[in-house]
């Protein structure tokens, strides 16, 4: 039943290292924390437009993060805060990125999660769905190239896997045998459209066996298990190189951004996951294998609000840019 | 000295930055041992190996995806569509993820985008189209479009070395017809500098690619004719365009016309007009005119094409109206 912890489960929380669990477990916590403090400041009208979150799933971006190397490459997506945090970006640099101030990652000229740091190996997405997988694979190809032995990691939703773009990219990956492991968030949902109207076939990672790749799914609320799964997936392609498809099952806890009144949610999906949600489970796990207690998760729950909130407060009282900046760095100078 | 055609010049060009740029590489559908829908990169795979030049499969997107993430990350990709039609394919790859990038992340996308463009030779609808225009539009993005065999090459030395996504456009029907006396001596294009092809003082003509030799015929043709001497400017590069060179021409005759293959309306001659317009009006004689292909897709008939596409004939014509308003 799912929401249990089996027997498998626990073995590989033991298996993985204490310190790399720890890291896990606060690295979940704090994206949790940045994307509460990103809806308050939404619901403050602080900020423009909406907002956009990866509640409820943390665990895989996570356990992406903790699992790379220095030199590897990502394109995450919409629900991929826990990505750029893990890579390095901070939660200031979130907040003056929701807030469009000068120092935040675009400097003010794009907004909410359309950023990322090339010194961090994290491409910036573009909206376009599916557009930065061939990115992150030609990113691959030049570290290659240049005698590193990085791996790429893409990460896309159920919706995006219906593009044009995810199908060029896979099969382009996989004939040049680029090291990238695409990972399909299947969260339900495409915006409003459910799984049913976006794909007719059983799973989305059957799709693999069309590109002549390897094809393998996880529990992307049991953090374990993706952390376990994608650090033995990115380890193989980093030494024999060439793409695999992983399809994480999930759900989007929210709606599509914070505009979204998200009637149409499955109640039945909703109950299931909200028993399932990835902090939880790994908390208890790790209480479980008495790698954490009570007073040890507060601990570091209040430290992360902290800084959390000390980021909000500070990025706040920045400026906006300013509007002659408007036609500075379209190009890079020649 | 030695002769080399159009073709051969932009061949040349490759082979140059391959040769003394380590981090550059050519790929396309059919580039490597095939070389090329016409046979322009012949050779260049069995020179420089097939991780310098190498085929794709069909995935315009992909392509341009996979340049945009090498060229940052240190290379200096040169993407071949196989014709230039097939952009539209991976539009959002020009515009919104090259094109954007250094706006929004300060990162670089030094990428070349080859464009083999133009109709005049049956292509049909799908292998004739002139998309400057599309490519003028986007932030981001530089346009070169060299008509002249030593500028062919010049220019793709200068479009690789540009740190930005650069479209280079190449006309198609000039590839074997245009040919020029070159040294060896490789030098970079300026980017954004047009060039004076012929000088004259009843008329000017603005063209690029392959208008430019139309215009050059129809020059010729009208002095013997009328004895008009009309002048010729070939602009080079479309973005940015060269806005002194093109005010000094119109100050000196007084009349423009600007010529295109591609669409009229919105179109790239369009901008040329209005910026003439807009910034040299006390230098008019006359309104400035276009002579482009009318809104209709490119035809296959040679009936059709012919009267679709501007030719020598049509701009003398339209420039003894303009000589005489
Ligand atoms: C090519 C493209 N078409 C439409 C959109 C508008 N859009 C943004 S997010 C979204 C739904 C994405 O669903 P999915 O890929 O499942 O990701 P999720 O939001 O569930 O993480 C849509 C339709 C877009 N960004 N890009
Ligand atoms: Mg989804």
């Amino acid at each position: 039943m799912p929401g249990m912890w089996t027997l498998e489960t626990v073995q590989k929380v033991e298996a993985v290292d204490h310190d790399v669990w720890v890291q896990v477990l606060r690295l979940m916590v704090l994206a949790r924390k940045v994307d509460e403090q990103v809806i308050r400041l939404c619901r403050q009208g602080r900020i423009r437009g909406s907002s956009f979150t990866g509640i409820g799933q943390e665990a895989i971006s996570t356990a992406v993060a903790v699992a790379s190397e220095p030199d590897d490459l990502f394109a995450p997506c919409i629900r991929n805060l826990a990505l750029h945090l893990g890579r390095g970006e901070t939660p200031l640099g979130i907040m003056r990125q929701v807030l469009a101030r000068p120092d935040g990652a675009t400097a003010g000229r794009d907004g909410n999660i359309h950023h990322g740091r090339l010194e961090n190996g994290v491409y910036a997405m573009i909206s376009h769905l599916g557009a930065m997988i061939s990115v992150v694979a030609g990113g691959v190809m030049a570290k290659r190239r240049h005698g590193k032995t990085s791996v790429g990691v893409a990460f896309v939703g159920d919706g995006t896997s219906s593009t044009g773009d995810f199908h060029e990219a896979m099969n382009f990956a996989a004939v040049f045998k680029v090291p990238v492991l695409v990972i399909i968030e299947n969260n339900h949902y495409a915006y409003s459209t459910p799984n049913s109207r976006q794909f007719a076939c059983r799973h989305l990672v059957d799709r693999a066996v069309g590109y002549g790749i390897k094809g393998v799914s996880a529990d992307g609320n049991n953090a374990a298990e993706m952390y376990v799964t994608v650090r033995d997936i990115m380890a193989d392609i980093r030494v024999n190189p060439r793409p695999v498809l992983l399809e994480a099952e999930t759900m989007r806890m929210r709606g599509h951004g914070e505009h979204d009144d998200f009637k149409y949610a499955s109640e039945e999906l909703l109950l299931l996951y909200r028993r399932r949600d990835p902090i939880k489970l790994a908390l208890r796990a790790m209480k479980a294998a008495r790698l954490m207690d009570d007073n040890a998760f507060a601990a570091m729950e209040a430290e992360i609000e902290t800084e959390v909130s000390a980021a909000a407060k500070q990025a706040l009282a920045e400026s906006e840019p300013s509007p002659d900046t408007l036609d500075q760095g379209v190009y890079a100078d020649a | 000295m030695r002769e080399i055609t159009y073709l051969q010049g932009i061949h040349e060009g490759l082979q140059h930055v391959l040769e003394h740029d380590p981090e550059t590489v050519l790929f396309g559908q059919d580039v490597g041992a095939f070389g090329g829908a016409f046979k322009l990169t012949e050779g260049l795979q069995a020179r420089f190996g097939e991780d310098r030049v190498f085929d794709t499969p069909i995935c315009e997107s992909a392509m341009l995806g996979c340049a945009i993430g090498m060229a940052t990350q240190g290379m200096r990709p040169i993407v071949e569509m196989q014709f230039a039609d097939f952009i539209t394919t991976a539009l959002h790859q020009l515009l919104n993820n090259a094109g954007t990038r250094h706006y929004r992340t300060g990162n670089a996308v030094p990428i070349v985008v080859r464009a083999p463009s133009g109709g005049g030779s049956g292509g049909g609808p799908f292998h004739s189209e002139e998309l400057e225009t599309f490519f003028c539009h986007m932030p981001g993005v530089k346009v070169v479009y060299p008509a002249f065999p030593s500028d062919a090459r010049a220019a793709l030395v200068a479009a690789v070395a540009d740190p930005n996504p650069v479209v280079y456009m190449e006309n198609k029907t000039c590839y074997r017809s245009i040919k020029e006396q070159v040294d060896d001596g490789v030098a970079p294009l300026p980017l954004g500098k047009a060039k004076v092809r012929r000088r004259g003082v009843d008329a000017t003509v603005i063209a690029y690619g392959a208008m430019v030799h139309e215009a050059l015929r129809a020059a010729v043709d009208l002095q013997a004719s009328d004895g008009y001497e009309v002048m010729v400017v070939d602009l080079r590069t479309l973005k940015p365009y060269d806005l002194d060179t093109i005010l000094a021409a119109t100050a000196a005759t007084g009349r423009v016309l600007v010529v295109s293959e591609g669409w009229k309306t919105c179109g790239f001659a369009a901008e040329i007009s209005a910026a003439i317009t807009e910034t040299g009006f006390h230098l008019l004689d006359a309104p400035v005119q276009r002579l482009t292909a009318p809104d209709v897709p490119v035809p296959f008939a040679a009936t059709l094409e012919a009267r679709y596409r501007p030719g020598a004939a049509d701009i003398a014509a339209a420039l003894r109206q303009l000589i005489e308003f």
